[in-house]
Parts: C-alpha cells; structure tokens; sequence
C-alpha cells in the first residue's frame, strides 16, 4: 500500500506538471485537444492525489507502525475519529491534505466549468495545476507521507521494520476540534486560490469585462467562510483546551490564519465597487494576489518555525521552498500586471466624498492597516534580530494595542457604509439614517456605563455595536415595510421576501451583525477575573456570584488515558447550581498531561473552571477558577457569520413573471407613446444583487 | 490555534512553593495572612496565588516567562502538557523577584531594565520604545496615515475627473421620467445598493 501511495503521488506530480505543460501549449497553439488533455490531466491530479491519502487512512486505521507518519502520529488505543484526523497531525500529512483539498477545488473548478468560459478556463486550468505542482513537489519530494521504517543490522544492510505501537497523537489534539479546525482552516487556505486563479488567468488572457469576480463571487465567499470557521474554531478550541482563560494570544500562527482573511474581507468588499461601477480594477486583481500570497505565507509560518511559535508542530528548512514559490508567485503576478496593465484600466471617479464609494475606500484602507499591523508585529522579531542581530519579543499586549482601535473604526465603517448611497449622499439622507442608531448607541453607552462598562474601548465596543445593530435593523425595516405596504403581506413574510430578492445584501448585513456579536464578546475581555486557589476536599473558593466548593477527586482511567477528575459543587447566590467535573487527563502513548477545563456557560458570562494539578510545594490539589463575560457571544456570531454567508450564496429569487391584463401601460409603452401592449406585460423584474 | 508546547525547560515537580514566600519574618507573615483572609473575604476574586501587589502583578504581565517551553508572561505562566497548569520554576523565580523588586519600591522602568540585563531583550512582551524597535509601534500607525493621504489624493483625482465630466446620461422622455419616479418613491429604499 505504501508503494500504491508513493506511486500515486508520483503520478499526481507528473499530471499537475503535464497539465501545466500541456495547457501552456494549448494556449499558444490554440490546439483544443491539448487544452481538453490538460484539463482532464488536472482533474486526474484529484483521484491520484485521493487514493494517496486513502492510502495513509488506510495505515492509520490498520495500525500499520511500519510508516514513519503513522508512529509518530497514531497508537492503537486512538479513537477512530482521532485517527482519521491523525492526517493532518503532522507535517507530512499536512501537506498532503493541503495538496487534495486543492485537488477538490481545482476538479470542482474545472469539471463545473468544462463547458462554459472557453477563452478563460485554460489560464484558469495551468494557474491551479501550477499551484499544485509545488505542493506536490513538497509532497513528493521534500517531505513524502510514505516514509518507512528501516535500520541497519550489523552488517550495515538496511531492513525494513515495524513497531508494535506507535508514539501516539499529541494530547492537545486529542479535541473534538481537531477534527473539523484544521479542514476548515485549510478549506480556507486552499479556496483562496480558485479567485487568484481566475484572476490571474483573466490577467493573462486579458478576459474582458468584470466577469471573473461573477465567476469567483461564490468561491470566494466560500474560502472566505470557511477561513472564518476556521480562525473561531481555532479560538474555541484554544479556550477549550489550554486552561487559560483565553481564546487568542496573537501566536504567529494564529496570526497567519487572520492576514488572508482580512485581505479576503476587503477583496469581498471592495468587487461590489468594480462590479457596480467598473472601478479599482488594479488594486482588486492585486488584493486577490495578496490574499493567495498570505495565504502561501501563512501555510510558511505554521510548518517551517520561521518566527518563534507555540505551534511546534514540525520545524524545518521547508520554508526555504516557500520562500522559493512567493518568489516566484509574486513574479508571476508582476510580470502579468506589467504585461497587461492597460487591460486594467478603469474609469474611476467620484462624486462626492460622502457616497458608498469612499466608503469602501475607507474600509479596504482600514482592513489593509490591521492586515500590516499584524503582518508587521508578527515579523518585526526576525527583522529585529535581522538588524540588530539580537531578538526581541512582540506579545499580544503590543496586538492589543495596535489593532483595537484600527478594529473599532472598521466597526463603526460597518455601521455607515452601507447605509450611504452609491454615487452621493445627501446630508438630509444623512440624518434620516443615522439619528435613530447613533441615539441608540448613545442610550447604550449610557446605559452601559451605569451598569459597570469603564473600560474606554468596550464602552466603545458597545456604543458603536449597537449602533451597527440599530443601522441593520433599520435597513430591515424600512425594505420590509415597503414591501409589506406594496403587496398587502405581514411583516414578517414582507422581510422573508426582501432578504431573498437581495439574498447577497441581506446576507451581507446578517453577517456584519455576527461581527457586531463577535465584537461585544471580545469587548467582555477586560472584566476577566479569577482566582487560583489550594483547594482540599470541603474546602471552598469565591468569584463573583460563586462559591466553589471542592467535593471529592477520583481516579478514573481507560485504553487511551488515564485521568484525576474534580467533582465541584457550584453555588450561585449561596444556592447551589450546578457540579463541574474539571479533569488533568495522563495519556498513556505519549505520558503527556492534558487539562480538560470544565466550562459553564451562559450568556452573560463563563465560568471556567481549570483542575491544575497537584502543587509542587504541598502536593495539594490546585483549582484555579476564571470569570469570563460574554465570551459565549463570540461563538454565537460566528454561528450567526456562517448563516449570513450561506444566505448571501443563495440566488436571489427572482419575482415571476406575473402575467395580467394589459389595461394598465407599461413603462415601455409610456417611453414609445404605444398602445397597450398586446397579451401582458412583465409587472415587474428584480434583477440587481 | 493550538498550543504544542509540551512542558517547559525546567522540571515541573521540584519542591519550589507555589506561592513564594515574600517575607523571611514570621510576624510579617502572620500579618500578610491576615491581611489576606481580609482582602479574600472582602473581594472574592483577590489574586491568592500569583503575586502580592497588583503592581507586581501587572509587572509580571510584562515580562516573559524564560524558561524556553513556553511563550506565556510570568504572570500568566500555564504549562499545557506538563504535570502542573500553572506557574513553572522560572515564572515563580521571575514572580518573586518581581514581588521583592516592588516591596524595595524600585520604579517600573528600574524593574523592566533589571529584567533586561537578566535575562537579555526577549524578556520584554512588548517591544522598547526606543532605538530601531520604536519602529515596531510606528509603522503600524505611520503606514495607515501614509495610505490615508494617498487615498485621499486618489479621491481627489477621481473627484476631479466627476467634475470635468458631468453626468449627463441619455436623454430621457419627461413622461418616463416622471412615471420612473413615482414608482422609484412606492419602492423606497429597495434599490439603493
């Protein structure tokens, strides 16, 4: 199996390079069937590169300890969802999954659009083969899944070999996250590079017209998503496990997951303005390119340990073949940038400085300050050692710092923007929209104040979330109550039928209102408490509103681990309210120790309870207890972000043609003067997005 | 977003207390434990285990944790992985260092370049505002003002250009028209993206 794997990988290799070659040569000879070999080569490149990774499965889950990968990465007692998430455990895997992930977007490209856009699927075809290209090079050649085990025996003959059990999966992966972060993380990774294909590809084959960003608005939106699952995820997963208190610590990795989706968020933004009004032409085909490159770069950072990262997973010279592909990438761009540079030339103009326009000038301009902001932070250590020569330490006090009051403005940005017309806003307009929410955000602050929010950021937070909310609700309201008054229908049905004629609009608003939540959680942050304390059975610790009292602590143990559990008896207001059961869990395959934090949680805040371990110094049990407000908002907004972005994937739904009798004329006869046409009319047509 | 370290430089289990002693006196430490049960009951959030004044503690945010297993401040010192999730040796050594700089009342810039010449640059979570690594916090808000003036320039020019071409349109029949806007009022806000 380990040959069928290896083999097939050589092969995927071979295809993607086929597929580039090939397609090259259909393009410049205009020979169909070359085009046709090429698509159906990079097509092929997805069985290949599935029946490798069905192969590494299939070591996984028959516990075959002669592969390298699976050793390191696997043991028997592993549950089976673990062991299937064991691919992406590791480097090697990693890149394998990267490679198919690819493989699935670049066959879904190429078979959805076999028939459609002829001038521009053959660039699309050798941009995607030529990405994929490298990561099989990786995958083939620099760090291959399929390694075997083999030793010397005493003559210096090497043998293979097999091990009875493997090293097991590292303890802090063992979360039911891990399972589905990583994918889509890398779902989101890899999608970015359907909307950089067809940019490219239109770049170079100077494909006319906005068409490109119709073709990608979808797969753009979903890499977007799927990046947004990802990061919140990796958060949760980061809360959940790691017994801090915390969800984000501006690691370096994490960090690189966030660059391309901030650039992604404004390259969302900023099509409307060369869809609605044929602008920014160059900077949009540049933003999608720098999206793919941060993207290449974040999949840099997480594997190679260029920058210091408490996401050891495997660090090693492989970010000097990425360094390598960036290189190249960017000269790819450049050169095609160069080469047809007046193809991108647009029309732009500007009517007035308070219109839809600037404002998506001012939010790609904010969203693109926070993107340096973190791009910066996290390199500055090695540009300081660089000069310097010594290194120097940017924690996330200095991220903190940096980026909340850039992260303010662009909320208070979601709350004006959409709002302001196309073209010109009028000050009236102006006052109309905005009173009412600004009043309310005011009122909230207010409010807010009153009841304990001193914090001059989260004061803010909540002004302009508020704000924010009050705009989008407004914006509801006022669509529905037209429609309503118009058809004759309730309310409710009246918003259910706006939403779905505007499904990317509508969509677009559930999803900034998600952000609003994800905003008001973070801004709980600085009300944090908590309180470590020694803790012996009846003895008993306060925060807040609770009084922890320690019950007993058993032993339990199974094939995987054995674990120290807690049993606490929670009371609230001296009443009791609940147990937790906080447990310090003893992997058996690794001997690592892993904490599972037990977490209450409710709206208003989290109680979030760590066993630590045994004190060094007395040997008694150390419970260490956090008060966290509304950080169950943030999970929730990102629910609420995923909806909003499936709702804005759906078509809109067009009002049918309602056929009537021509008694009335139509727009069409006032312009000629006509008499009524004959049969019917179309009552009317919604066509925009 | 996941954190691998797997334990920290030190050995987790050498007979280090957990909270360090501040004070060799005994009657000194009868009056802390007093003024301790006080505070306890009076604020149940006090911090028991960390360090003995919100200064030191503050402090002991801002300085990293040095034992080479994790990136986390002293004051925050929690080692996933290792056999106590909570301060290591050296975030203990670090916390009470702190803790006997603060009670000799020594200023926090004294505190944070004694931390320096201990243990060299890295110590500091943030970077110095001062030499080559001022340029950490001035590039990410010189950057942005540099790109506002530019988008405004950008703005202007297209401004200009909105001007020098006036948006006439094509001629449009005044009964049209009319008609155009009396339905474009009944639909309201619809249309606008």
């Amino acid at each position: 199996m380990d040959i069928l794997g290896s083999f097939a990988l050589l092969l995927a290799f071979l295809a993607a390079v086929y597929a580039v070659l090939a397609g090259i040569a259909g393009i410049i000879t205009r020979r169909t069937l070359l085009t046709k070999s090429a698509r159906n080569a990079g097509m092929a490149v997805f069985v290949l590169v599935t029946v490798a990774v069905g192969c590494l499965e299939y070591f996984f889950f028959t516990n075959d300890f002669s592969i390298v990968y699976v050793v390191e990465h696997s043991n028997r007692a592993l549950p089976a969802f673990y062991k299937f998430a064991a691919l992406w455990a590791g480097q090697e895997g990693s890149l394998l999954f990267w490679s198919w992930l690819l493989s699935i977007y670049a066959f879904l490209v190429l078979f959805l659009n076999r028939k459609r856009h002829p001038e521009l699927m053959p660039y699309v075809g050798v941009v995607l083969a030529g990405v994929q290209t490298f990561f099989l090079t990786l995958n083939n050649f620099v760090a291959t899944p399929f390694q075997v085990l083999a030793g010397p025996d005493g003559a210096g003959v090497m043998h293979l070999s097999k091990l009875s059990e493997g090293h097991g999966l590292t303890p802090l992966l063992q979360y039911p996250e891990m399972v589905i972060h990583p994918p889509m993380l890398y779902l989101g990774y890899t999608g970015f590079s359907v909307p950089f294909a067809f940019a490219l590809a239109a770049l170079l084959g100077r494909y006319p017209g906005e068409k490109w960003i119709h073709i990608t608005r979808r797969w753009t939106m979903i890499a977007w998503c799927f990046q947004s699952i990802g990061i919140l995820l990796g958060a949760h997963w980061a809360y959940a496990m790691l017994g801090w208190g915390g969800y984000w610590a501006w690691d370096p990795v994490e960090n690189a997951s966030l660059l391309p989706w901030i650039t992604g968020t404004a390259f969302l933004h900023s099509v409307m303005m060369q869809e609605k009004r044929g602008m920014m032409k160059i900077w949009n085909v540049w933003l999608v390119f720098t999206t793919f490159m941060l993207c290449i770069l974040g999949t840099m950072l997480t594997r190679s340990g260029v920058v210091s990262s408490v996401h050891a997973f495997a660090q090693s010279s492989i970010g000097s073949w990425f360094v390598g592909f960036l290189i190249i990438t960017f000269l790819v761009c450049f050169a095609a940038y160069w080469k047809n540079r007046d193809y991108l030339r647009s029309d732009n103009q500007l009517d007035s400085l308070v219109s839809r326009e600037s404002s998506f000038l001012f939010n790609n301009l904010i969203l693109l300050a926070a993107c340096f902001a973190v791009l910066w932070g996290t390199l500055f250590p090695v540009l300081s050692e660089w000069v310097q020569g010594s290194k120097i330490s940017v924690g996330a006090p200095f991220f903190n710092k940096v980026n909340v009051p850039i992260a303010l403005f662009l909320l208070l940005l979601t709350g004006v923007g959409p709002l302001l017309a196309w073209r010109k806003t009028s000050f009236d307009a102006l006052k109309r929209n905005f009173a009412w929410p600004f009043g309310g955000g005011v009122l909230a602050g207010i409010i807010g104040f009153i009841f304990g929010f001193r914090d001059i950021y989260s004061l803010l937070c909540l002004i302009l979330g508020v704000f924010v909310t009050l705009t989008i609700a407004s914006e509801f309201f006022r669509g529905a109550r037209v429609i309503s008054a118009r058809d004759g229908t309730n309310f409710f049905t009246a918003m259910g039928e706006l939403t779905m004629r505007n499904t990317r609009r509508y969509g677009g608003y559930v999803i900034h209102f998600g952000m609003v939540l994800v905003f008001i959680g973070i801004a709980g942050t600085p009300f944090n408490k908590d309180l470590q304390k020694e803790m012996s059975v009846g003895e008993s610790l306060g925060i807040g509103p609770y009084t922890i009292l320690c019950q007993n602590f058993d032993h339990l143990d199974n094939a995987n681990f054995e674990s120290d559990r807690a049993t606490l008896e929670v009371f609230k207001n001296g009443k009791s309210d609940m147990m937790l059961f906080p447990e310090r869990r003893l992997f058996h395959a690794s001997q690592v120790t892993e904490t599972m934090v037990a977490i209450q949680s409710s709206p208003l805040r989290d109680l979030y309870v760590v066993y630590a371990g045994r004190s060094p110094e007395s040997g008694k049990p150390v419970i260490h207890a956090y008060l966290l407000p509304l950080i169950k908002w943030i999970w929730f907004g990102g629910i609420v972000v995923v909806l909003g972005t499936g709702l804005a994937l759906l078509p809109n739904r067009r009002t049918a043609l309602v056929l009537r009798p021509a008694t009335e004329r139509s727009w069409a006869d006032a312009i000629a003067g006509a008499t009524p046409a004959i049969g019917a009319v179309a009552r009317r047509v919604e066509g925009h997005d | 977003m996941i954190n691998l370290r797997n334990g920290c430089g030190a050995p987790q289990n050498s007979p280090r207390p957990l909270r360090p002693p501040s004070a060799s006196s005994a009657l000194i430490f009868a009056f802390r434990a007093i003024v301790l049960a006080i505070v306890l009951t009076m604020a149940s959030a006090s911090p028991a285990s960390a360090q003995d004044t919100p200064r030191a503690k503050a402090l002991s945010k801002r300085v990293l944790c040095m034992c080479g297993g994790c990136e986390d401040s002293a004051g925050m010192c929690n080692h996933p992985g290792g056999t106590f999730s909570g301060p290591c040796e050296t975030a203990r050594g670090m916390q009470k260092d702190l803790d006997a700089r603060v009670t000799r009342n020594e200023s926090d810039d004294q505190i944070l370049q004694a931390m320096v010449e201990q243990y060299g640059p890295t110590v500091l979570v943030e970077p110095p505002k001062k030499g080559f690594d001022l340029l950490a916090w001035i590039m990410p808000i010189a950057v942005p003002l540099i790109a506002l003036v530019l988008v405004w320039e950008v703005v202007r020019r297209w401004r200009h250009k909105a001007t020098l071409a006036p948006a006439g349109g094509p001629q449009v029949n005044a009964e049209f028209l009319a008609r155009a806007q009396r339905e474009a009022g009944r639909e309201g806000s619809e249309h606008d993206e």
